[in-house]
């Protein structure tokens, strides 16, 4: 075993792993964190990803071990102080149905958002590609994140933006 | 109305999108958690000899050995032919022989490996074509001794394990009246449900014998009732069975009933007192829970000049896989209603379900109407032609309309699929020939109608419990499942409407087998009908007891109270309203100081009563076995690349006749998720086997669904209202049939672009390019890139021959 | 699904402490630096080392540069990294927009580029464009450094011209010496993410210069050079880019697999190697479709 240190949604959290253990199983099984679900297991469905340093990334496919030092956000980080206006978007289009996806998408989402604050439809396509979602077609899901950005709501994570969200 | 027919915000969307929503495998069970580990067959059909798990037992961290011997069990929906592990034979690839139960799940991991079983190979059947011959291998040679439901007929000591045989008319006087006869044989192959939530169940049973199970599953009565039957060897009733089934991530009918569950529900009671999980891998969902069913269907249809069709013969066989407990009865769903929504004189249905060495087939949505009419629909086009006839208006001539007789003898509920017809044609520009802006690129456009009821069992039963709380909010508890498609937030609508409380203030549970009313199953696209009716019946009893305590208070006559506003109004008295929190707990104050009334309770309960499954097995005739029919239809404009195959939805159409939309942006959901599913089905979505009968692509890497890229340029879904008359607020289903007719409508619109005519799913641009190039794809495909089994219609035309 | 395997994991401070680890240790050792290739083997069980050495910790890895009129590519840049870049969109947008076309976001913010030739699995997409660039490996190892050519490093499905103990620690492109402009092709089941059925690099060159590599039509990304010998100073007519296509598909061997059948495959060459032509000689003239598109799904102005 081996502890590492890393910053989970703003804390600093120190943790026992083992080399083979990965990132999402010790992000849910020992850390409580259970918004990244487990969905293949191999990095194609995106069902897990998290940031990592404000990207995302398959925790899947991460050895717990190589994030010593590091900062992740899960979906839990995102919407602590209630949910960012790329949320309420969400929450307006009805944009998920079993919900399963949604942290994966909500993540890639904001991660688009922080880098390019009005992205088009196709840039949102391409940014959540790699999330897939069997229920909704990802029609409305697109349309949130495209009228978010509209909206200039889009600067997700920051707490002062976040009181302006237009409702 | 003011809350049905809304677009009203999904009530559980705030708990998703904030990643609150607990999904099962996100409930802790703490450190006492056991994990159980799955060997497997690596064979499609052999006999046990011999499992040896001392080694695997000696593990540090293994807890216990689980096999056949200890649970020598079958278990099944509509017929008990599964077993909760291979005993004596295994029947195919991925089939559960034995279970490492370990304190984590690496341990369990590597002591499964240590379990070593010894196989002795056997022959083995995975076309159907082998499956049917006379002296075919039997995959269930005991099939005479199991137990099934009234409506199934297997024919002992043949792989055949139903056949469901409608007849209706004279077919050969349908035939002879025909000006024209076209015959032909379709086939459709496997595929995947792909649900982004693999199965999940943890079991515990605890030392005073009660098990409870937290599962995501549709169908938490069902999986309370077949554990029950299941398992009752071992003592355990209804009554010690509890599930419970938090949010689930995605359905399909993937999750519908039994499959793995069962396997957590023993385990558990092999070591009593801790809790037992087991979670498929992404590849296990692919090959041991269900896959739709593969068929192979020969269509003889006869139609007169003028495009009437005077008779349909429809004959399919189904790879139903090595247990078809539950996939029998989408062989029987299609046996009555193959004739697709039209008018049909004369009608032989033989729908054929068959065994084969290959994964359990089971419900998908679409239950079997997805496969049929893509026969159906493909052949109604080439027939069209043949006489000359639009092939919109063939479909438009012979329509289904309101009090049809149906292949089985009833008649059909209210429609308007001529409207859907109509608007479809309209919104697709039917008949307009549009031009690709490249040279090496054409457009066509495809239609095709569709139509599915829900396949119940007559009795099959919703229930509703509905409470209020201090502040007049509604607490609404039912055994539907929220797989996605709204169900809950519908079911608030529903009670908003009656009770005048917004969704808002309504909470859905969802189930959990103490607590919540029963409901057979979330299937069939039945819940908003046959629950809504439960939910509406609880919400106008509470309604009643809500008049009633202001009656006997107020002295009003009840007839003049009614609800409007979350207040109980009077006409005779203007000035009256009551606030509901002022009463629905503590009652109302009389002026002698004390309280009537009290907690406002209601339960509500819907059973299609006039249903039954009291057919003639010769011909379906008598019996009522369908509630009602959601018809509809679809079209497309598709562009298709010459050189490579490649096709680009430039725009799809789906008309839906929904009854009443209780909540229209839910319905724009299901026909753009629905669509966007199907045409997956349609384009790329393919599976493979090996000759062995091995599983290859159980990933998403070579099982592909749809990404964010890979939408349609438009989808314009068009919502009909004829009103159901025993609906709630008129509605009926609508969750399934916005798939059913994506692969015809792509079929078609292929052959209206470039000529060619695929009678075989998938409609891969790898197969387009090559049959445009007069390569045939299932001469090239060969074997190293897996079987599909189904490729080759013309491989199974003999089909024809074996009438009934 | 766990991974099974037990091994160790060491994050060395220095780089040549991790090669004198790997040294060491050999065949049981295994380098760590995305890990998306190496976490979903471990898992599967397709591997099972001892030892990982992480080499994520060494500056020098890191990052893309520009060096002695070559691409820097070192052995921890991201695909991500790639289409970040300046340099690479001003001076490589060939490799750019292969970049692009690899996995998904989430999946190219994590795995290296030299990852990706180090899986070396036939249908690898850096292999073409890297072909066609003619770059080159920068290996280090117990024994000192080496230069692969591209040419030389791919020796056979998952198989590279590294030996044990070794690290590559850098891919350079060395920048073409004329005006070039290119095009990469994937042929995928659909528009989303999908390991490619087929992919043609063209790199086309003021002069009528051209260089041509494939990838998944063969057990390595190959080059194409009699169909570069035929197109070298010639127009790209009608009738040349027919006949380029056809030859095209003389140099690969195509097999039938789960993602495609040879036939396919072959007939795909043809189209796509017209294509790209067509495209990376209008992208040379000024003209064609942006980078980033993919010609055998969208059409090209």
């Amino acid at each position: 075993m081996k502890k590492i240190t890393f910053t989970l949604n703003g804390e600093s959290r120190t943790v026992a792993v083992a080399p083979h253990e990965v990132l999402l199983d010790v992000l849910r099984d020992k850390l409580g964190v259970k918004s990244p679900k487990v969905g293949c297991e191999r990095g194609d469905c995106g069902a897990c990803t998290i940031l990592l340093d404000g990207k995302p990334v398959r925790s899947c496919l991460i050895l717990a071990v190589e994030v010593e030092g590091q900062e992740i956000t899960t979906l839990e980080g995102v919407g602590r102080d209630g949910p960012t206006p790329l949320q309420e978007s969400f929450i307006r289009h009805n944009a998920f149905q079993c919900g399963f996806c949604a942290p994966g998408i909500v993540l890639a989402a904001t991660a688009l958002l922080e880098k390019n604050p009005k992205p088009t439809a196709h840039e949102v396509q391409e940014a959540i590609s790699g999330n897939l979602c069997r229920c909704t077609g990802y029609e409305a899901i697109i349309e949130s994140a495209v009228e978010a950005g509209r909206q200039g709501t889009a600067r997700a994570r920051k707490p002062a933006a976040r009181k302006s969200a237009n409702r | 109305m003011k809350f049905v027919g809304q677009s009203a915000t999904r009530i559980d969307e705030r708990e998703k999108v904030t990643g609150a929503a607990p999904y099962a495998d996100d409930l802790d069970f703490g450190p006492n958690l056991l994990h159980a580990e799955i060997v497997e067959s690596p064979h499609a059909h052999a006999i046990i000899k011999k499992i040896d798990v001392s080694r695997a037992r000696k593990v540090p961290g293994v807890v216990k050995v689980v096999t056949g011997k200890d649970f020598p069990y079958t278990f099944g929906l509509y017929m008990q032919d599964r077993f909760i592990f291979a005993r004596d034979r295994v029947r195919f690839v991925g089939e559960q022989v034995a279970a490492v139960i370990a304190r984590d799940p690496v341990t369990a991991k590597r002591a499964a490996r240590l379990v070593k079983v010894t196989y002795e190979p056997l022959p083995f059947v995975l076309d159907l074509k082998e499956a049917l011959k006379e002296d075919a291998l039997l995959v269930h040679p005991d099939l005479k001794n199991y137990g099934h439901c009234a409506w199934f007929f297997p024919v002992p000591d043949t792989n055949i394990a139903h056949w469901r045989k409608t007849r209706k008319g004279d077919i050969e006087a349908g035939f002879r009246e025909a000006d024209t006869v076209l015959e032909d044989t379709y086939t459709v192959p496997r595929y995947a449900h792909c649900a982004i939530e693999p199965h999940v169940i943890v079991g515990q049973c605890d030392l005073s014998g009660r098990l409870t199970l937290w599962s995501s599953s549709q169908s938490p009565h069902t999986q309370r009732h077949v554990f029950a039957a299941a398992l009752a060897p071992l003592g355990l009733k209804h009554q010690d069975i509890r599930v419970i089934t938090p949010y689930v991530g995605g359905g399909f009918g993937g999750k519908a009933g039994v499959s793995m569950e069962i396997i957590a529900a023993a385990l558990a009671l092999a070591v009593k007192g801790a809790p037992v999980k087991v979670r498929w891998t992404r590849e296990q969902e692919f090959y041991n829970t269900y896959q739709r069913q593969g068929v192979i269907a020969r269509i003889k249809m006869g139609v007169k000049k003028d495009g009437s069709i005077t008779a349909i013969e429809h004959t399919l066989h189904w790879d139903a896989g090595a247990y078809v407990e539950y996939g029998a009865n989408v062989v029987n769903a299609v046996g009555l209603s193959a004739t697709g929504p039209y008018r049909v004189p004369n009608v032989k249905i033989d729908s054929v379900c068959v065994y084969t060495n290959l994964p359990p087939g089971g419900p998908y949505r679409g239950f079997g109407y997805s496969e049929f009419m893509f026969g159906l629909e493909s052949h109604i086009n080439r027939i069209a032609k043949m006489i000359g006839l639009d092939p919109v208006e063939f479909r438009r001539r012979n329509a289904i309309r309101e009090g049809d007789t149906l292949p089985y003898g009833a008649h059909m509920n209210p429609c308007a699929l001529v409207d859907a017809i109509d608007k479809t044609a309209a919104e697709i520009e039917w008949g307009k020939k549009e031009e690709a802006a490249a040279p090496n690129k054409v457009i066509g456009k495809g239609f095709a109608c569709f139509w599915k009821a829900p396949a119940m069992p007559p009795n099959a039963a919703s229930a509703a419990f509905l409470k209020f709380s201090e502040d007049g909010s509604v607490n609404i508890s039912v055994s539907g499942m929220e797989i996605g498609q709204g169900y809950l937030t519908v079911m608030a609508q529903i009670a908003a409407e009656v009770l005048t409380v917004p969704p808002e203030k309504i909470r859905v549970e969802t189930p959990d087998t103490d607590r919540n009313a029963y409901e057979w199953q979330t299937v069939g696209s039945h819940v908003t009908w046959g629950c809504g009716n439960a939910v509406k019946a609880a919400a106008e009893e509470a309604r009643a007891k809500m008049i009633e305590v202001v009656h006997r208070v107020h002295g009003f006559a009840k007839e003049d109270l009614y609800l409007e506003d979350e207040r109980v109004k009077c006409r005779a008295k203007p000035d009256f309203a009551l606030a509901f929190k002022d009463f629905v707990i503590n009652g109302i104050q009389t002026p002698r100081g004390n309280f009537l009334g009290g907690p406002i309770l209601a339960s509500g309960m819907f059973m299609p009563e006039f249903t039954s499954a009291t057919g003639d097995p010769e011909t379906s005739q008598g019996g009522h076995p369908n509630v009602h029919y959601t018809v509809g239809a679809a079209g497309i404009v598709l562009e298709v690349d010459k050189e490579t195959g490649k096709m680009r939805v430039r725009k799809v159409v789906l008309a839906v006749d929904v009854g009443q939309a209780i909540n229209p942006d839910l319905v724009k959901g299901q026909v753009v998720g629905g669509m966007l599913q199907g045409l997956a089905t349609a384009l790329y979505e393919d599976i493979r086997y090996s000759p062995a009968g091995k599983l290859l692509n159980p990933n998403f890497t070579d099982y592909k669904i749809p990404t964010a890229l890979d939408l349609p340029d438009a989808i314009v879904p068009i919502i009909i209202e004829t009103p159901q008359p025993d609906g709630p607020f008129g509605a009926r289903g609508v969750g399934e049939h916005t798939m059913i007719p994506s692969a015809p409508i792509v079929a078609n619109a292929i052959e209206d672009a470039t000529g060619l005519r695929i009678k075989s799913l998938p409609l891969t641009a790898e197969k387009v390019a090559l049959e445009l190039r007069g390569i045939r794809y299932d001469d090239v495909k060969g074997e190293t890139m897996g079987l599909c089994f189904m490729g080759d219609p013309q491989k199974y035309a003999f089909f024809a021959k074996s009438k009934a | 699904m766990s991974i099974a395997c037990e091994f160790d994991y060491r994050k060395p401070k220095t780089l040549s402490k991790a090669i004198k680890l790997l040294a060491k240790r050999g065949r049981d050792a295994r380098v760590l630096a995305g890990g998306t290739d190496l976490v979903g083997w471990l898992r599967d069980s397709l591997v099972a080392p001892d030892l990982l050495v992480d080499i994520k910790g060494f500056e020098e890895l890191k990052g893309i540069g520009f060096k002695n009129r070559a691409l820097v590519l070192g052995a921890l840049a991201t695909f991500s990294d790639v289409l970040e870049s300046e340099l690479v969109a001003q001076h490589f947008p060939l490799l750019r927009e292969m970049a692009g076309m690899v996995a998904s976001n989430g999946v190219r913010n994590r795995a290296t580029v030299v990852g990706n030739i180090c899986s070396a699995v036939p249908c690898c997409d850096a292999g073409p464009v890297l072909q066609v660039y003619n770059a080159v490996v920068h290996v280090r190892g117990p024994n000192g450094k080496r230069r692969v050519p591209i040419g030389q490093w791919f020796l056979g499905p998952r198989k590279t011209a590294i030996r044990p103990g070794e690290i590559v620690t850098s891919v350079t492109v060395p920048l073409p010496a004329k005006k070039a402009a290119g095009c990469f092709v994937k042929l995928k089941r659909y528009r989303g993410e999908d390991l490619a059925q087929a992919s043609v690099a063209v790199l086309a060159f003021s002069g009528r210069e051209y260089r041509l590599a494939f990838g998944a039509v063969a057990p390595i990304a190959v080059r194409g050079p009699r169909t570069e010998a035929l197109l070298k100073g010639q127009k790209l007519s009608a009738g040349l880019l027919e006949e380029a296509g056809k030859l095209a598909v003389e140099e690969i061997v195509p097999i039938t697999d789960i993602r495609s059948t040879k036939e396919y495959r072959s007939l795909m060459v043809e189209v796509m190697v017209r294509r790209a032509l067509k495209t990376a000689a209008a992208r040379l003239a000024g003209r064609g479709p942006a980078y980033g598109i993919n010609v055998m799904e969208e059409d090209t102005p």
